[in-house]
């Protein structure tokens, strides 16, 4: 009789024990995929592609079937971690955004210059907003915000609005939505939705980033269940959020900023989990960016401070790390002053370009028979159609649409583009709207090329990336192992320097002109080159640096050497972004601000609130609005977890005293992934 | 099932967007396969958006036929406009009373965007007597109200439609809600209520001599 159940229970382990889940990451430039045994967190296979931004779910298709899934209705679950949300902020690509600031002060900003900080050049001041006991401190001018609606709203794709002191107060953004909503269709996203931190320029850029991302994060759910629908996967989707945590697709599409920085916490994670190392520097090097995170005693750094995208301060909880726009497909340039340049900007690789275009390598060959002063590196920059604009109405000016003609067969290299507009510079095309809308795409040479001249990475074509580089070299009178080894060169300079700022939190500016005397940059040469004839100098990293992604075992040796550690590479360690997406638990967290209720003299305190998203409550003493937002909360967390697809959840609540009386009740509820939907 | 909601609510939205624009004709029938290519969606959430607006009104499902969209008809018609008459004026008169100076506002930014919508531009005009009926609702601040008048706004939309043809008078349909924001303002409860009984009246008699020429 007592047997019976125990074995029943034994063979219900081994029945749940064999849970598959697929883990993918849709990088700037490739995507990832891997299947994984969730329990004994077994690799069984991996696969990787090339992203196609036009149809991301492309892209994921062919990742889903390069891995030979056996029986994909075993797949329990789909989680993902991507890049998106930070390339299209920092390759300008989210779509337009009107932000609309109440109650803040015009000239504040612009004394402490944060106007810049906002992620969005349409910015509007309104009078309204509260004060810190969350009261009134002035009305909302609701007309002119109207008006302004009027204005612009043919001219965005999504409007933020913030309002002063608004996580103790939302009354004013929640009016504001009302009314806005009532006179036209666009998206709008508030400020105390997404944090209820008081820094009211952070709240403001998170929101107006947010606003940014909604249809960028929508389109690629929709891409992925679209891929998984046919691939027949019937399983929950969830994505990684900025800290490496999941949350369920639908709390993705409501929150896609929360999706900044998903990507290299994913792959911190997945570099940790698979080289089993607790201590360690984090490394992800991919087409667009490179990303830098630090382990320390098994566990990503999460910075409470607010990631950092782009140079814009957001009030996103993420991991501490950096984000730089270097990548193996990197523009390779010279900029005006006729230095070399690598990146920002992501452009295909010509051997990719030529390809797909047999046209791109003709016009190389053809390019590198004529004299030196006709090729020059601008001629090396391909425009080419991304895809068909949907409408004839989506091209607003007649230059838009004779570009688009131009382009509409073949690549054409920009200064053919130039001549054929009759114009002189990039800037008078005024094609950012197309750029910006991925209708054009451009094509140069980048790292990626270098790689095949040399033949380290040969997936292309090797032929068009010689041409390119010997025609580049030849515009600067140098050759192409030498423009070759200072490309590398200048690749390690800019990974160390940004592991050195990075973890130092020191400044060092590279990029001016050098001053006399300056002992930083001095130090920095000297031990990068050992310069000097008597002072070596060195910097010596204490942790290995896992290496993550296609090009770090290419790029990452020359790092690791310079900074006189070990370079670890990891097996399957170009998908450890996709390991990291399905290693991450399911977290919610849910918070309610407790604050006085201040006399209107202000001398005297009449209660406490308890403020939750949308409605508040009055209580008499501190302690009890206290205990009601600790049970409110912990409920609110549980059930948002629930539903985001934790497994049993544990609920953790902390009260935390902001200063002036004023308490965050906060709420963490975090588990497991629900595997399959089953309970 | 329950794990589509993301793609279920973008098939939901285009589906019933084709079908109040009449890209999908009144009575035609229904393809689950086409319109899952057509959209580029999976066939699941194609099919839980049907389920859904089928519960709208707008999708019908016959034994023997399957799923064809929901045909617009003279009884229909009748039924439709005699509840939206009733209960719109109704709705005015309660925005008359209980309009807030928020909702004034939302009302003079219509007023104002109608000044600058081109007479002939009969889209534009639709989507703005949308959302003048949309912000009366809202004033009203009756959510039984605004369940019941937004299921039938939805219905209603595809007779703009059919008329859209024949719309000579939309322009001057449209400025009825000029009347309508003055008696607003002024609190005016009787007048509003006779303004939108008129309104909704004079578009369905046009609209009920359109449907009878196609006969």
């Amino acid at each position: 009789m007592i047997s019976k159940p125990v074995i029943k229970k034994m063979d219900m382990n081994t029945d749940s024990a064999y849970d598959l889940v697929l883990g993918i990451n849709t990088g700037g430039t490739y995507t990832d995929g891997m299947l994984m045994e969730y329990h004994t967190r077994e690799v069984l296979s991996a696969h990787k592609s090339i992203t196609t931004k036009r149809d991301l779910s492309i892209g994921i298709e062919s990742v889903i079937e390069g891995i030979h899934i056996e029986d994909p209705s075993m797949i329990q679950m789909v989680s993902i971690s991507t890049t998106l949300a930070t390339n299209a902020i920092a390759e300008k690509k989210s779509k337009r955004v009107a932000l609309f600031l109440i109650g803040y002060d015009p000239d504040l900003i612009a004394s402490y210059n944060m106007k810049r900080r906002f992620a969005t050049r349409h910015y509007y001041y309104f009078s309204g907003g509260h004060d810190l006991y969350g009261r009134e401190k002035q009305g909302l001018d609701l007309q002119a915000i109207l008006s302004k609606v009027s204005d612009i709203k043919h001219d965005v794709d999504a409007i933020a609005v913030s309002s002063y002191f608004s996580p103790l107060n939302p009354e004013h953004e929640i009016r504001a939505f009302k009314a806005i909503s009532g006179i036209c269709d666009l998206p709008v996203v508030l400020g105390h939705h997404l944090s209820t931190k008081l820094g009211s320029v952070e709240r403001a850029t998170t929101a107006a980033l947010n606003a940014s991302l909604l249809a960028v994060l929508k389109e690629f759910v929709i891409a992925v269940r679209r891929a998984m629908q046919r691939r027949r996967i019937d399983a929950p989707l969830m994505v990684v959020r900025g800290d490496g945590t999941l949350m369920s697709d639908e709390f993705a599409t409501q929150t896609p900023v929360e999706t900044i920085h998903s990507g290299p916490a994913a792959s911190a994670i997945g570099g940790r989990f698979l080289s089993r190392i607790d201590d360690a520097l984090v490394v992800d090097i991919g087409g667009t960016t490179t990303d830098f995170a630090l382990i320390q005693e098994g566990r990503v750094t999460v910075s409470e401070e607010g990631a950092t995208v782009d140079g814009y301060k957001t009030a996103v909880k993420a991991a501490d790390l950096l984000s730089i726009a270097l990548g193996g497909d990197s523009h390779i340039a010279i900029d005006n002053d006729g230095r070399l340049q690598i990146g920002p900007e992501r452009v295909v690789p010509l051997a990719c370009l030529a390809g797909q275009y047999p046209l791109v390598k003709d016009h190389l060959k053809r390019l590198s028979r004529c004299s030196r002063s006709k090729a020059t590196p601008e001629s090396l920059e391909y425009w080419f159609l991304l895809r068909e604009p949907k409408a004839v109405n989506q091209l607003k000016t007649d230059r838009e649409k004779i570009l688009v003609d131009l382009l509409s067969k073949n690549p054409m290299p920009l200064p053919e583009i130039l001549k054929a507009l009759n114009l002189l510079t990039v800037k008078q095309i005024g094609a950012e709207e197309l750029l910006q809308r991925e209708i054009i795409g451009k094509g140069g040479l980048t790292p990626t090329d270098l790689l095949h001249t040399e033949g380290r990475y040969t997936s292309w074509d090797r032929e068009s990336a010689e041409l390119a580089l010997n025609i580049f070299s030849r515009y600067q009178f140098k050759t192409p192992g030498e423009v070759r080894q200072r490309v590398w060169n200048k690749i390690t300079e800019t990974i160390v320097h940004t592991i050195i700022t990075f973890l130092s939190g020191q400044t060092l500016n590279l990029a001016d002109m050098p001053q006399e005397g300056d002992m930083a940059r001095w130090f920095f040469y000297n031990s990068l080159y050992a310069a000097h004839p008597h002072l070596e100098t060195r910097f010596r990293l204490q942790h290995p640096i896992i290496g993550i992604g296609a090009p770090a075992d290419f790029f990452l040796q020359d790092v690791a050497d310079k900074l006189h550690t070990d370079l670890i590479l990891p097996e399957n360690y170009e998908v450890a972004n996709a390991v990291g997406a399905v290693a991450g638990s399911v977290m919610v967290t849910e918070e309610i601000l407790v604050y006085p209720h201040i006399s209107a003299d202000g001398f005297e305190v009449l209660g406490y609130y308890m403020q939750t998203g949308e409605g508040r409550e009055n209580f008499e003493a501190v302690g009890d609005a206290l205990n009601h937002a600790k049970t409110l909360s912990h409920e609110l967390a549980l059930g948002a977890a629930l539903r985001s697809g934790a497994d049993n959840p544990e609920v953790i609540v902390e009260v935390q005293n902001d200063g002036l009386d004023t308490y965050r009740v906060q709420a963490r509820a975090i588990g497991n992934p629900r595997l399959g939907g089953r309970k | 099932m329950k794990w589509v909601e993301v793609d279920t609510q973008q098939a939901y939205e285009r589906i019933r967007k084709k079908i109040t624009t009449l890209a999908l004709a009144p009575g035609s029938l229904i393809n689950e396969q086409r319109l899952s290519e057509e959209l580029d969606l999976g066939t699941t959430p194609v099919r839980e958006a049907l389920k859904l607006l089928i519960h709208d009104d707008l999708v019908f499902i016959t034994q023997r036929h399957g799923l064809y969209v929901a045909d617009i008809n003279i009884p229909d018609l009748e039924q439709l406009s005699e509840m939206r008459i009733s209960l719109e004026s109704f709705c005015a008169r309660l925005a008359a009373l209980r309009a807030d100076s928020d909702d004034l506002h939302v009302f003079e930014a219509l007023q104002l965007e109608q000044a600058k919508i081109p007479s002939e531009n009969s889209h534009l005009l639709l989507d703005l007597d949308h959302k003048f009926h949309k912000a009366l609702v809202r004033a009203a601040g009756n959510k039984y109200l605004t369940r019941t008048l937004n299921h039938f706004f939805d219905l209603s939309q595809r007779l703009w439609y059919v008329a859209m043809p024949h719309l000579d008078f939309l322009s001057a349909s449209v400025a009825e809600h000029l009347d309508l924001v003055d008696a607003l303002k002024k609190k005016d409860a009787d007048r509003a209520e006779q303004i939108m009984r008129d309104h909704v009246k004079g578009f369905y008699d046009r609209v009920r001599v359109v449907l009878e020429k196609k006969g």
